[in-house]
Formats: C-alpha cells, sequence, structure tokens
C-alpha cells in the first residue's frame, strides 16, 4: 500500500516536473537574474559593470522622477479600478434587464474589450484632438487641452483606460447574474422587497466574490499599465501619465541603465505580488465564510 | 587602391565559401530598414538591382517597428543578445555614436576611399562620427524649417521673419486683421518625446547656447538655457501658440497647419509634400523659410536628423554589407529613393539635379536649409541626454516648474547618471 503511494507520488511528480521545469525556467530564473542585475551599477554598452549593493535602490528612494511614478500608478490603479468595477456591475445590471438585443449588446461590449490597448490609445488620440476630437466638437467653443494640461491628462488617460477594460468586469458579472437562481428573486418579491432591496440585498452580495476576481485581475493589470499612456501621452505633459512601468521601460531601453531600471522592475514586482497576496487571502476569507 | 580591391577579393571568397556550402550556392545578406512612407516604396526595387549585379547575393529587407523608441529597443535588444540576424541596419542619426561605443558597429573608416564622404553633407558625417572614426554612411537627410503662409503674409505685406520677435509681431498684426478665432499663430512640436527636445535644441541655438558643451558639460550657461526654455513658455502663455502646444508631435502641427489653421509652423520637409498635395487647403499658399534666431542674437539653425546605414559587426558578410551600404547611399539610390518617397538625399549635388527639382521644386531652397542645419549633441549618451531633459522641459512649458528650476533639476540628474558613466 505504502509503496504503491510512494510511487504513485514519484510518477506524479515526474508528470508535474516539465511545468515545474519551464515555471521555473520562464519566471524564476530571470526573476532572480532582475534581482541580481538591481544590485549593480550595469550599463553594458559602456562597459559599466560593478556591484553597487543597495545604491540603486537607495537612489530611488530620494528620487522624485520615482515617487511621482508611484504616485501616478497608484492614482490610475485607483481609480481606473473603481470605475471600472462601477461601471461594469452598471452594464452588467443594464445588460441582465434587457429583453432584446442582448446578443449585439455583448458584441459590442466585447469589440471594445477585445482591441488591442495600443489601437485604443490611437483612437482616444483622435477623440481628444484639440481641434477635431469629438470630445472637444461636443465641448463647442470651450476646447479643453486634453493630453497637454498637467492636470487633465491623467484622467484622460483613465477614461481611456475604462472604457476599453469596463467591458472585461460587465461581462464577469453578467455571467455571474445569469446563473442566480429565479427563486430568489420570486422569494424576495413575494417577502414585498423592492427593487433597491433586492439589488442591495441579493445581487450585490452573490456578486461579491466575482467583483473581488475582476477586481484582483483588473488591479494587477493596472499596476503594469504602460501601453496606454505610452502611445496617448509618452509619459508627459511633465511626467504626469509617468507610471512605474514606462518609467522602467525608460530606464531599460533608452537610458541604457540595466542595474537602475531592473530596481525600478523589482518595485513593480514587490507591489505586484503584495497586492495579489492581499487580494488572494481576502478571496479565501469570503470562501470561507460563506 | 589597394584596399577596395582586397575588399572585392575578400567579397568574392566568402561569396564562394558561401555558395560552395550552400545549394543554391547564395548567400543572404538580412537588411533591416523601416517601411518608406510615400508615392511607392524605391527599396524592393533597389534591393533587386543590388541583387542582380551580385549573381550570388540574395538581400532581403526586413521592416522594423514603426517608431523610433521601438526600433531602438529592438536593436538594444538584439544587439546586446550576440545574435543579431542581420547585417545592415538602418540607424537613427543620434544613435551611431552609442551603437559605435557599444562596439555593435563595423568602423568603416579603414574601408573608405579619401573623399568619399565629401559630397554629403558635412553634419550627417559628423553625426556618424565617434572617437575620430566613421561607423555609418549618410542615407537621408532632415532638417527643421519654417513653414509660413505665404498668402497671409503677403496680404499684410510682410516677409518671412528673421527673428522670432519678429514672428511674434507678425502673428499679432494678422491675427488681429484677419478676426478669424481659429487661426493660430505659431505651431511646434511641445509634447513629451524626442520632438520636444529638437524644439527646445533649436530655441537652445537661436539664443547662442547649447545643451552639451565641448567639453561634455551639460548647460555649460544654465541662465541662457532657462531664458530660451523661458521665451518658449511664454509663446504658449501670449497665446501666440496654442495651449495644445504641450501635447503637439509632428503630425498634430502639421495637419492643423495643413488645414489652413496657422500662420507659422516648425517642422520637416516631408509636410511640404503633403502641403502642396491635390486637394491641400493651403496648397500654392505655404513658404519655407529658416528658423528665425532671437533679434540681436545669432542666426537660427534648425535641428537635423535623417537616418544612416551601419553595417554590423557580427555580420558573416561584412564586405557585402558594405557594398550594399555603399550602393543604397550612392547618387543613383538616394535619387530613386528622393522620386519615390518624401524623404530627401544627405548628396548635396541631388539638390541641384533637374529631374528631381522638376518633381519637387523646393530641394534647392531645402538645400539652404540643410546646409546650414545642427546635429543634435553627438554623443554615445544622446539618449540618456535625451530621455532625462525631456520630463524637465515639458514641466516648464506647463508651468508647473519655472524654467530655471527645470534646467537646474535636468542637470543634478544628468550629473548623476553621466557621473558613473564617464
Amino acid at each position: 500500500m505504502t509503496r504503491r503511494r510512494r510511487a504513485e507520488r514519484r510518477r506524479g511528480l515526474l508528470l508535474v516536473a516539465p511545468a515545474l521545469l519551464a515555471l521555473v525556467a520562464l519566471t524564476v530564473y530571470p526573476g532572480i537574474w532582475v534581482l541580481w542585475l538591481s544590485l549593480q551599477h550595469r550599463v553594458p554598452i559602456f562597459e559599466v559593470s560593478r556591484f553597487a549593493a543597495l545604491d540603486n535602490y537607495a537612489f530611488l528612494a530620494g528620487d522624485p522622477r520615482f515617487w511621482n511614478a508611484a504616485r501616478t500608478t497608484g492614482l490610475f490603479t485607483v481609480l481606473s479600478v473603481a470605475l471600472e468595477l462601477a461601471l461594469g456591475v452598471l452594464a452588467a445590471l443594464a445588460l441582465h434587464g434587457q429583453r432584446r438585443g442582448r446578443r449585439l449588446a455583448l458584441s459590442l461590449l466585447l469589440l471594445a474589450w477585445a482591441m488591442p490597448s495600443v489601437v485604443a490609445a490611437k483612437l482616444f488620440e483622435w477623440l481628444y484632438h484639440p481641434a477635431a476630437g469629438l470630445f472637444n466638437v461636443l465641448l463647442a467653443g470651450r476646447p479643453l487641452n486634453w493630453l497637454g494640461d498637467p492636470s487633465l491628462a491623467l484622467p484622460a488617460v483613465i477614461l481611456a483606460d475604462v472604457w476599453r477594460t469596463m467591458p472585461f468586469v460587465a461581462i464577469l458579472c453578467y455571467a455571474r447574474l445569469l446563473t442566480i437562481p429565479a427563486e430568489l428573486y420570486e422569494a424576495a418579491q413575494v417577502d414585498g422587497a423592492g427593487r433597491l432591496a433586492t439589488l442591495g440585498r441579493i445581487t450585490l452580495p452573490l456578486l461579491g466574490r466575482i467583483l473581488l476576481l475582476a477586481a484582483l485581475f483588473r488591479t494587477l493589470d493596472a499596476l503594469r499599465a504602460f501601453d496606454i499612456m505610452y502611445v496617448l501621452t509618452g509619459g508627459g505633459p511633465a511626467n504626469t501619465t509617468e507610471t512605474l512601468t514606462v518609467y522602467a521601460y525608460r530606464s531599460l531601453f533608452q537610458m541604457l541603465q540595466l542595474g537602475f531600471g531592473s530596481a525600478v522592475s523589482v518595485v513593480v514586482f514587490v507591489l505586484v505580488m503584495g497586492v495579489a497576496w492581499a487580494y488572494l487571502r481576502l478571496l479565501r476569507g469570503r470562501t470561507v465564510a460563506a | 587602391m589597394t584596399r577596395p580591391i582586397a575588399l572585392l577579393l575578400l567579397a568574392l571568397v566568402l561569396g564562394g565559401c558561401a555558395g560552395d556550402a550552400s545549394e543554391r550556392g547564395a548567400v543572404t545578406l538580412v537588411f533591416k530598414y523601416a517601411r518608406i512612407l510615400g508615392p511607392a516604396d524605391p527599396l524592393p526595387g533597389l534591393l533587386r538591382e543590388f541583387e542582380a549585379a551580385h549573381p550570388r547575393v540574395r538581400v532581403k529587407g526586413e521592416s522594423l517597428p514603426w517608431t523610433s523608441d521601438e526600433q531602438h529597443q529592438f536593436y538594444v535588444i538584439n544587439l546586446e543578445g550576440r545574435s543579431p540576424g542581420f547585417d545592415l541596419m538602418m540607424l537613427d542619426v543620434i544613435w551611431a555614436p552609442e551603437f559605435a561605443r557599444a562596439g555593435w558597429l563595423l568602423d568603416l573608416t579603414p574601408h573608405l576611399v579619401p573623399g568619399e564622404l565629401a559630397p554629403h553633407f558635412p553634419s550627417t558625417v559628423e553625426a556618424a562620427t565617434h572617437d575620430g572614426r566613421v561607423w555609418a554612411l549618410p542615407w537621408t537627410m532632415n532638417v527643421g524649417l519654417l513653414y509660413y503662409r505665404a498668402d497671409l503674409l503677403a496680404r499684410h505685406g510682410l516677409e518671412p521673419p528673421a527673428s522670432f520677435e519678429e514672428l511674434v509681431s507678425q502673428v499679432r498684426r494678422i491675427r488681429s486683421a484677419e478676426r478669424d478665432p481659429a487661426l493660430e499663430g505659431y505651431l511646434w512640436q511641445g509634447k513629451q518625446y524626442e520632438g520636444l527636445v529638437v524644439n527646445v535644441l533649436e530655441a537652445f541655438w537661436a539664443s547662442g547656447t547649447r545643451l552639451l558643451a565641448a567639453d561634455g558639460t551639460v548647460f555649460p550657461e544654465p541662465a541662457r538655457a532657462a531664458e530660451a526654455l523661458g521665451f518658449l513658455r511664454a509663446l504658449i502663455e501670449a497665446g501666440v501658440s496654442p495651449a495644445w502646444t504641450t501635447a503637439a508631435d509632428e503630425e498634430l502641427s502639421r495637419r492643423a497647419f495643413g488645414d489652413g489653421h496657422a500662420i507659422f509652423l516648425r517642422n520637416w520637409p516631408y509636410a511640404l509634400d503633403l502641403f502642396e498635395a491635390p486637394g491641400s487647403a493651403v496648397r500654392g499658399r505655404v513658404g519655407i523659410a529658416p528658423l528665425p534666431g532671437r533679434a540681436g542674437g545669432p542666426r537660427g539653425a534648425g535641428s537635423t536628423g535623417g537616418a544612416h546605414l551601419g553595417v554590423s559587426r557580427r555580420s558573416r558578410h561584412p564586405a557585402l554589407a558594405l557594398a550594399l551600404a555603399r550602393f543604397l547611399t550612392s547618387e543613383r539610390a538616394q535619387k530613386a529613393i528622393a522620386l519615390g518617397a518624401a524623404l530627401s538625399p544627405t548628396r548635396e549635388a541631388l539638390y541641384h539635379d533637374a529631374d528631381l527639382v522638376r518633381r519637387r521644386p523646393s530641394l534647392p531652397a531645402i538645400h539652404a536649409l540643410a546646409r546650414a542645419g545642427r546635429p543634435r549633441p553627438v554623443t554615445p549618451y544622446y539618449l540618456l541626454l535625451s530621455a532625462t531633459v525631456q520630463p524637465e522641459f515639458s514641466a516648464a512649458l506647463v508651468g508647473v516648474k519655472s524654467p530655471r528650476r527645470a534646467i537646474a533639476d535636468a542637470r543634478a540628474r544628468l550629473d548623476h547618471f553621466l557621473g558613473a558613466i564617464r
């Protein structure tokens, strides 16, 4: 019996091994390599390569461009995810309540979600066009400097991101709504619950878990946001839309500061891992409660 | 004289070896370049022509990503990874010293015939030179210039402005007389990107200062640099340039001017072909002039741009790759490119070539402007310089920082990063 179990275990390990190896080769090894790089002054093309201990991190701690990027990343993440969740739930409820044309509405939603973010960014570049853009045409006579005003650029980027990713939340929630048994609502009706009470007591609580999951995915994406601001504003004006990943990209591929850029990447990695861990704990807690 | 012959022999031997090795008897050269926009891409035809002259050689033209940033990233990853799958590469004019310093380019100096580069603009050769050696051949030329609405200036009896102060007063005069609220004054590129650095450099030169001194000091005259930056900010504050200048790149400003909504525009020569195209709102109403200087200061100069061709140091067929570079930068090839696309040649003689001038009558005028153009700082760490000053310049333009503060901050950061390299 025990021998058989041991053999089974061995076979199990053998079967997992390829996946494990691939994971190690594709994520753990590069991860450690980036961590190692971040402890060095390394600018390969100028033959600079020496151990720097925590120098890069010490510089980051006092680097206003880094703190600005961290603040922008935080603001972008909180605002865009909050808006996406709120609008996503609204869209899902609207879709659920719709009697006709659901398929069309779903396809339209999916269209925005399926669009590569670079394409979406280009589209918004046109919408934000100072003279001919839809937004300024609608504002007739009082045009706004969407992408060139330091106080408007980040909201403009967030709006573009919300438009593109809200459908993801909407479709997840819609799928969950479809699985809520109709009897629940009938029972609520019998008990004399109004529409608001039904929404607050039944629909939203039942959406909770899926919303948390959607929030997890969206938060992790938002923390690493790159292409939408890279295309729309290039991080400007005055770095008001430069996120940590944009900063890491510039340090790595333009300034060719491999050590320093890796340090920025490590910070992003730690941030993402921390947030993922917190969410997973929350999710687990909810499973136990439910 | 012996060198070219030796090279030729080497090419024959190399070609022969590869030929014996493979069944089809052909060497494949890979050429990385960005697709050329224009009525007809002349490149494939030129590559076939090269193949016809070199029977054992096949040339594979491979497209680069679209933007300069992505192209640079592509090269860095592939060249630093030491497995470049290409022999000849198109380089943005600002990269040659960096790539040379990194050891990615073949030193062309020993292979050049004396006087071989003399027909090209000196500034393009300067941009390809690092440590007194030549690392790439000049291929296409670009220069910043001033576009003006010839019809509007003529209606108000004005000549193209010689100084920026004059430009400002002309804008005020024309706009108050025209009473067209949609008519902007002076358009240029103030978005946070490489184009902003180009525009600020031109402002520096117009004020008689520089970003990088010959001895390597950054911002050798910070007060003057701050004044020049402040002047650009003042253009926006005074409404001479629209508020959206801080988000404007070449295309955004080119379209606004092309729709007839501005009096002056700073841009590259490519825009002229579009302004003169059938159906353009400003066709026949556009003039070009040198970028103005500041009143009482030196003459203005446009920044030069364009592309070089460099041979990868890891190419297995360096002699053939060089031959291809020579062919593509030859007078014949540059003429074909200038005829087929809105790109300007680096060979000065072509600006007075009868066929080309018939097709593009502005070429002789562009020649004078290109000759007066200045390269951006020629240094291996240009991109570090540019990526560091971009947000600071942008901050000064949108008024988040004072110009003086922006220059001081940029200097401090550059000192930190350059300190580790030098």
